[in-house]
């Protein structure tokens, strides 16, 4: 039975390392509907996770500290999302100041208010595993289902929130009106920057949340904690085809091959640097093949 | 291109070097002890101190080389995002072509190790070049992903097969003595290598403005289609501008450890290509204007660098800094508040601007 308990651990592991990347995904699917390249979804990951460490260790709550993550991330989102469409600068330049804003304020903040800027791992509450009582001793994927912790549930819920939100609301239409066509937008007596900027907001407060669901669980800030996961989380999306489903699909996908290359590492001693290569290869290769089944 | 937004276009400049400064000054005032002493080593001590000035200018040297790479692939309108690998593999290729040859002539080493560096940085940005053309991948996704695939592969030799046994640091063997850059400005790391980098943006210069291919370049980025109609391999653009793109970035890695490390240090170069981009983009992709923009680049480094040592400020703050520089620098409109009349204004301005495009 122990390959069938390896098994069930990798598939563990791989819903618990979809939850970042399922919440990132969730927010650029707003900027990419609204028909913009948001690369700073790693930026704005790594705010989330350090501003959400760090109001849960000064306050002790777990929901305050997600909260201040999704704000503190909607903020640098809005920062960048201004100087992109008030000042109509070059979105992709914009995100690469987002990701270099990202590492190098909580850099210094870490140090002014931690006193380091390596690992910062203070008590802070454990997220509850709220159904591992009741029905984590069911076999197979009923373990593997009821094992998360609330942070995985919660990804779930605001994944779906967020899929709803885009196309069972007003503002989610006029969002993904603006991406499809801007000039009749703006013909119908709406600001398309408008919608580009809310869209920009909500991918921060999404992906602030992605970035708590890294350091509040482990109960520690990592710097670069966020490691290519906005990347892996716009290729998903790329490569479902700006669906929602079809970009959960792909998230749990690389989550698999991510927890798959954690338990090869343990296993077979592989260098960590070759682990650490294996998203980068995985969304380049999905990528080369993504592209080139859609051009056929 | 009319006279409005050319002046827009020297207002941003101007609006992005005066936001870098002032945030810099803001960020002192946060996060220093005595702001006037900060600001003194900030601003001042890289100009007076040979030390910090040697540096200063020593640290223009990849920032002019992989600049112009910068320039060669966004001119013609490919995005490299791959400068922070190419640069590590390029120097990574010139050590251990300059270990192979430990007993060689001095001159025979430098070709050999710079030519290794122009290939292995070249090949890497070929790659993305070749997936662009075959399988129609961004090449500015490709290259960002292909280049944190060689830091971490690079990262594993330097500290794996090729560590320097006899050394506590994660670094290669030093490479000969002799084959390393003159210094000019000791105890400062600046080397020689500062004539190179003014030799090679003089020549990109030449090669951009006074040459066909220069010119087919600049037209594929211009206007893709006009190119084609007329006759030019686009597809050609695609390749060769990449190609010599990370061909040049290897180059100022090796220029890096032959100028100033003498060795491959893990991380030694990390950051450099993106401030090459900052400069490229603050020089607009002008090879001569390379120079005082790496030059203004390389003070602010200096002086945090200089503050970092003399009142304990994060070296950080130079990346806060270019996040500053990066928001503004490609921005063709100045309000970013919205004044009275402003609105009607860009309206305007956005008309004007589509009645531009082709």
């Amino acid at each position: 039975m122990s390959w069938l308990d390896t098994a069930t651990g990798i598939l563990a592991s791989a819903l618990a390392a979809m939850t970042p990347l399922l919440l990132a995904a969730a927010g650029g699917l707003f900027t990419e509907l609204a028909g913009m390249l948001n690369i700073a979804l790693e930026g704005l990951m790594l705010a989330g996770a350090f501003f959400g460490f760090a109001a849960a260790s000064a306050t002790g709550s777990l929901s305050l500290g997600i909260l201040a993550g999704a704000l503190a991330s909607s903020a640098i989102a809005w920062l960048y999302g201004s100087a992109t469409l008030r000042l109509k600068a070059n979105a992709f330049i914009t995100g690469l100041a987002a990701n270099i804003f990202a590492p190098s304020i909580t850099a210094v903040l870490s140090a002014s208010w931690f006193g380091t800027k390596s690992v910062v791992a203070l008590p802070i509450p454990e997220p509850a595993r709220i159904f591992q009582k009741s029905f984590g001793k069911l076999p197979l994927l009923g373990g593997v289902l009821f094992s998360q912790h609330s942070l995985s549930y919660l990804s779930w819920i605001l994944a779906a929130g967020a899929a709803l939100l885009l196309y069972r609301s007003v503002l989610g239409t006029r969002i993904r009106a603006t991406g499809a066509r801007a000039e009749a937008v703006a013909a119908a007596g709406f600001k398309p920057d408008s919608y580009k900027l809310a869209a920009i907001v909500l991918s921060g407060f999404f992906c602030g949340i992605a970035g708590a669901s890294l350091s509040l669980p482990l109960g520690a800030y990592v710097p670069n904690m966020s490691s290519g996961r906005g990347w892996i989380a716009l290729v998903a999306i790329y490569l479902g085809n700006r669906r929602p489903g079809r970009t959960a699909l792909a998230c749990f996908i690389f989550a698999l091959a991510e927890s798959f290359s954690n338990y090869a590492q343990g296993q077979f001693g592989i260098p960590s640097e070759f682990i650490l290569a294996i998203p980068f290869a995985v969304t380049l290769v999905a990528l080369s093949l993504g592209t080139s089944v859609k051009s056929e | 291109m009319n006279k409005r937004a050319l002046g827009d276009r020297g207002n941003s400049l101007v609006f992005t070097l005066l936001a870098a400064l002032f945030s810099s000054c803001l960020l002192l005032l946060f996060f220093s002890e005595s702001f006037l002493d900060s600001f003194a080593l900030f601003f001042i001590n890289p100009l007076t101190n040979r030390y910090y000035l040697g540096n200063m200018i020593a640290f223009m040297v990849p920032l002019i080389v992989a600049g112009l790479g910068i320039s060669f692939a966004f001119e013609s309108h490919n995005f490299n995002l791959g400068g922070e690998g190419q640069i590590y593999a390029g120097s990574f290729a010139a050590v251990l072509a300059a270990l192979a040859l430990e007993e060689k002539p001095v001159l025979m080493i430098w070709i050999v190790s710079f030519a290794a560096a122009a290939a292995a940085g070249g090949l890497i940005g070929a790659l993305s070049g070749i997936l662009k053309r075959r399988l129609a991948v961004d090449e500015l996704i490709s290259s960002f992903l292909v280049s944190s695939i060689v830091v971490l592969l690079v990262d594993f030799c330097i500290t794996g097969p090729f560590q320097d046994p006899s050394s506590n640091f994660q670094a290669t063997k030093a490479i000969p003595p002799a084959a390393t850059l003159p210094k000019l400005l000791p105890p400062s790391s600046l080397s020689t290598g500062i004539f190179a980098a003014l030799l090679v943006s003089f020549i990109g210069k030449f090669i951009l403005a006074r040459t066909r291919f220069g010119f087919e370049l600049r037209l594929c980025g211009a206007n893709k289609d006009f190119a084609r109609y007329a006759g030019i391999d686009e597809g050609l653009y695609a390749l060769v501008p990449m190609l010599l793109s990370g061909a040049l970035h290897g180059l100022a890695g090796a220029l890096m450890v032959f100028g100033s490390y003498g060795r491959m240090l893990r991380g030694f170069s990390s950051g450099v290509g993106w401030s090459a981009i900052a400069v490229a983009l603050i020089a607009r992709n002008n090879p001569i204007a390379l120079l005082p923009a790496a030059a203004f680049y390389a003070y602010l480094d200096a002086g945090s660098k200089s503050v970092m040592m003399g009142a304990g400020v994060s070296p950080e703050m130079v990346g806060i800094i270019q996040a500053v520089i990066f928001l503004f620098i490609t921005a063709t409109r100045l309000s970013f508040f919205r004044l009275p009349g402003s609105s009607l204004r860009s309206a305007l301005q956005d008309r004007a601007a589509d009645r531009r495009k082709p």
